[in-house]
């Protein structure tokens, strides 16, 4: 079943298109809610257009943490980003991907 | 060889999370949480980088987490588990079907702390809190003469023109400083009855001083205020709307103004009506009052240039006017001027009864949130022993607490429905029930923010303390509670311990708005039984106003026609069939009017602007009698009393005592400077002193007060009085006709019984004495719940060693009189406590009394008789259950 393209949904799936894969970070980057942002990225995730995985454990141990669940736009995402886009052509523009100015940490 | 990465510590929210894990479906929960710790600690870890304060981080992450109830929620959703357990709040309802009374108390415990706080709370937010609709409000302030060494009596709030003037000129801190006068005109027009209408002439900036804009047509110019302008009006939004029916082609028409041909050059804004509650304005003309600076009858509004602040402002304002002091000695001697935050100014002298209902409700609400917790408590601990069996059983404590939590849930949603119900009628009632006086009345409305506010304080308490229990029992909790099979133990003793200081703490609370309303309410007996010096029943009046345009007060005739018209109308209403007298009087018994200065005859000199005043109340003969008012000494004015006859006066007995202690006022007289009417004498001798009038107040005492015959002080504005044994909606289209007799063109206003008049006056004392003995009433009987609940679980829990007791041959009456006992141990602590708290807090009430001390004796000793009935009442169910227990069937139990 496709996912509702509600206005969240579209500013979840562009940020996903530009590479953003962990759910705080899409946080940061929509300014939506937490209470908003991961039951989206679960049913978008059910209805195939995401796709999640775990990091590499060595990667966060040599950072000093636990593993991020990272996520992914499949080709059915990016449909779907394609018609949501359509339907809420303005709410892209609320899109600030201010995490990007933040010093990543490698 | 690899460096071990440095450990990190729990990242703030990561609690909350494993909290919520427990409502993840069980094969996807250990991944749920992972990953949100995950986000977390990468989170906290990028925040320490970026040299976040932990504060900032803790809040923003915590925030986040909260948001993790609905990712589980929706989880369990999906998994196909119900979110909030149907079986569980089934169980609860069946559970609290067997304890209706339990329920009734808790709901209706709920609903009066939610709902009376809320309709009051709304009260109090549209009248004091909420900001006047005005642009840059905050910058709005009043001015108000102030005197420098506190003599309201010589330097009242008002300004003259030429000191307006002045201190606009003089001044830099208000970008707009405005002045304006209230005053009455009669439009007339010739399809319709004329209309009495309040007018309030400004100065043309008065409207911009607001910040607003008309709504249609334009603002007065400058141009306007001049002499000799044609006279314009502008429209308030009430009048547009409803007597001219929100005519758009109204701008620009002509209408007769006290029979002034008038232009209406726009509309105002409703929000004007906020501060200038009048039907129109019209720029103030400049006439002979406008250039004396003796008449001190303007009230000056400002608007602070942008950064000054009103202590800078009134510094300055200081400054010019001991400027103003020193240049006019002998009419601004010790007049100063203050400045007030508009807000404050309106709302005045309602302020403090609002802030005293205010504190009531937050005693209140905090009582309801205290009875709250202790009957959860107490409904906790009677099913220590059934949750045990529960948990032996195999029962998990999450499913207990979730139990508990559905048990609280179905309970507080019930309350806040009623809640709500109770908030609606209380608002209705106390708008239906508020005095006239309350200021902006109209702009108040149920306030839903509150009302979800107080919901989610009163959930939140219910939910904590509700789940509370479950979740603290300790772990042996299940096998000590069986074991004891319900004995108290030092377990018990300590949760009973928390429960009585609860119950303490709610009677301190409901003692100390007991003893108030206790106060208001004796406050209120007094002025209703102080002893009258009228008779105000069968007395009517109305009040009546000729136009100064056709009733001129100045020049050679200025008077007569006005000593004509009233003449023939003290004629025309004597033949109405029903009246018994006819009277004139400038107010009417419970209006004070104004005052002006006077000399006494023969009395030492006094400088120019110290002289004494006195109220004016010009009066027909048979006044006095009409009102019922006793003439003590000498006698009453005659029609033989004319203009061109020798002054003469009534004085009351408070002008009597002022001037001439322990002898007779009669024979004695004033002086007036000039006469104000063309003939008048200026020499007034006394020929009668009558009994003080109430009209500052019902058991307030009066000021001195002078009564002129009107023939010799032919005021335009007059009340008729009549005696008449008529209803006063009958009198009113008779009197009317004989008005319209002498002058058609005249509106006339309701007849109103002096009676009702009065009850006008006690109409506030009596709204605040009713609604804070409401609360009194409401506090006692929620702290009498607590007394309830508090004894009957110590019975419950007592109920073996009372029976053991009783096998040994205890008396039923020494059982019942134990625990009557401790009822009182309770109720005492907790009545000390309040009557202490009222005694400290008796200075905020006493300016709501008249008469009474805020430490009244009687009252305190009142109010501690009530808790102990209300103890005694609260203690004797549960003594009279455990004095009925049968020891065998106690033991038995065990």
């Amino acid at each position: 079943m496709p996912p509702r393209l509600t206005p969240a949904t579209t500013l979840v799936l562009f940020a996903l298109s530009r590479g953003i894969r962990h759910g705080f970070d899409i946080l940061d980057a929509t300014g939506l809610e937490s209470g908003t942002v991961y039951p989206i990225l679960r049913r978008l995730e059910e209805a195939g257009c995401v796709r999640s995985r775990w990091e590499d454990q060595r990667r966060a141990q040599s950072e000093g943490r636990p593993p991020r669940r990272n996520y992914e736009l499949t080709g059915a995402g990016a449909e779907a980003l394609r018609a949501a886009v359509r339907i809420h052509p303005d709410t892209v523009a609320q899109f600030a991907p201010n995490h990007l100015l933040v010093p990543r940490t490698r | 060889m690899t460096i071990p990465p440095p450990p990190f510590r729990e990242p703030p929210g990561s609690v909350l999370v494993r909290m919520l894990s427990r409502l993840v479906p069980r094969d996807s929960r250990e991944e749920w949480v992972a990953e949100w710790r995950g986000e977390l600690v990468a989170a906290a870890k990028q925040a320490v980088l970026r040299d976040e304060p932990a504060t900032l981080t803790t809040v923003r992450l915590w925030r986040r987490c909260l948001g993790a109830t609905t990712d589980a929620l929706w989880l369990r959703h999906h998994h196909g588990e119900p979110i909030v357990l149907g079986t569980d709040l089934r169980q609860a309802a069946r559970s609290l079907r067997h304890r209706p009374g339990y329920v009734a108390v808790v709901v209706l415990t709920l609903a009066l702390g939610i709902g009376a706080t809320t309709a009051v709370f709304s009260v109090v937010n549209g009248v004091l809190l909420r900001p006047l609709p005005l642009p840059h409000v905050e910058r709005l302030v009043a001015l108000e003469g102030q005197p420098t060494d506190g003599d309201l009596e010589k330097v009242n709030q008002w300004t003259s023109y030429p000191d307006y003037a002045d201190l606009r000129d003089r001044t830099h801190s208000f970008e707009q400083l405005a002045a304006r006068r209230r005053w009455q005109v009669t439009l007339t027009a010739r399809d319709a009855e004329p209309a009495r209408l309040n007018v309030t002439y400004t100065t043309a900036n008065f409207v911009t001083a607001t910040g607003l804009l008309p709504l249609l047509g334009r603002n007065f110019r400058v141009a306007d205020a001049e002499p000799g302008a044609p006279a314009v009006a502008l429209l308030s939004e009430q009048l547009w709307r409803g007597r001219f029916l929100g005519d758009r082609g109204v701008v620009g028409q002509q209408i007769q103004l006290d029979g002034v041909p008038t232009e209406i050059i726009g509309v105002l804004p409703g929000a004007l009506q906020t501060i200038e509650n009048g039907d129109l304005i019209q720029p103030i003309a400049a006439g002979p009052m406008e250039s004396a600076r003796g008449a001190h009858r303007l009230t000056v509004l400002g608007r602070l240039r942008d950064g000054v602040t009103i202590v800078q402002a009134e510094s300055e304002l200081r400054l010019v006017a001991s400027q103003l002091e020193k240049q006019y000695p002998e009419n601004n001697a010790k007049r100063s001027a203050k400045l007030l935050p508009m807000q404050a100014q309106l709302v005045g002298s309602a302020e403090t009864s609002i802030l005293v209902l205010f504190g009531a409700i937050v005693l209140l609400l905090l009582i309801a949130c205290t009875n709250l917790a202790a009957l959860f408590l107490t409904r906790a601990a009677s099913r220590e022993r059934e949750m045990a069996v529960r948990e032996a059983l195999g029962a998990s404590r999450a499913q207990l607490a979730r139990q508990w939590g559905a048990e609280s849930f179905l309970l507080t949603a019930a309350g806040g429905v009623f809640g709500v119900v109770v908030a609606w009628l209380g608002m209705r009632a106390l708008l239906g029930a508020a005095p006239a006086s309350l200021p902006r009345a109209s702009e108040i409305g149920l306030d839903l923010p509150v009302l979800l506010f107080l919901g989610a304080v009163s959930v939140a308490v219910g939910l904590l303390f509700g789940v509370l229990p479950a979740v603290q029992r300790r772990r042996d909790g299940a096998f000590a509670a069986l074991r004891s099979g319900g004995r108290s133990n030092t377990e018990g003793r300590r949760k009973r311990g928390m429960r009585s200081t609860l119950v303490v703490a709610e009677v301190a609370l409901a003692t100390v708005l007991a003893i108030g309303s206790a106060l208001l309410v004796k406050n209120l007996y007094r002025m209703q039984h102080a002893p009258l010096s009228i008779r105000p029943d069968a007395v009517y009046t109305t009040q009546i106003q000729l136009p100064n345009t056709r009733y001129a007060q100045a020049g050679p005739d200025g008077g007569r026609r006005t000593l004509d018209f009233y003449r023939r109308l003290r004629e025309e209403v004597a033949a109405i069939p029903g009246i018994h007298s006819v009277a004139l009087a400038y107010q009417h018994p419970l209006a004070e009017g104004w005052t002006t200065s006077y000399h006494i005859a023969g009395g030492e000199h006094v400088a120019a602007g110290l002289e004494p005043e006195a109220r004016v109340r010009p009066v027909s003969p048979g006044y006095f009698d009409a009102v019922g008012l006793r003439l003590l000494e000498g006698r009453d004015v005659t029609d033989r009393d004319r203009i061109d006859m020798p002054g003469v006066m009534v004085v009351n007995q408070a002008f009597a005592r002022r001037h001439f202690p322990g002898r007779s006022a009669v024979g004695q007289a004033i002086e007036h400077g000039s006469p104000w009417w063309p003939g008048q004498p200026t020499h007034f001798e006394i020929v009668g002193v009558v009994a003080d009038e109430p009209f500052l107040g019902i058991g307030r005492p009066a000021d001195p007060a002078t009564y002129f015959p009107h023939s010799q002080y032919p005021f335009n504005e007059m009340w008729l009085v009549v005696t008449s044994e008529r209803s006063s909606a009958s009198l009113y289209p008779d009197i009317r006709s004989r008005i319209w007799r002498i002058d058609p063109l005249l509106p006339v206003d309701p007849v109103v019984s002096l009676r009702g008049l009065m009850g006008d006056a006690v109409a506030e004392p009596t709204f605040n004495a009713v609604l804070l003995s409401l609360f009194a009433a409401t506090a006692l009987l929620l702290a009498a719940i607590g007394i309830y609940g508090v004894l009957s679980y110590t019975v419950s829990q007592r109920t073996a060693e009372i029976g053991l007791r009783m096998a040994l041959g205890a008396d039923r009456d020494l059982v019942r009189r134990q625990i009557v006992g401790q009822g009182l141990m309770l109720v005492g602590g907790g009545a000390v406590a309040g009557l202490a708290g009222a005694w400290a807090l008796a200075r905020v009430l006493e300016s709501l009394l008249l008469g009474v001390s805020g430490r009244d004796p009687l009252s305190f000793l009142g109010v501690a008789v009530v808790l102990l009935a209300v103890a005694v009442l609260a203690a004797w169910l549960p003594a009279h259950r455990a004095s009925r227990i049968e020891p065998v069937v106690a033991l038995r139990a065990e």
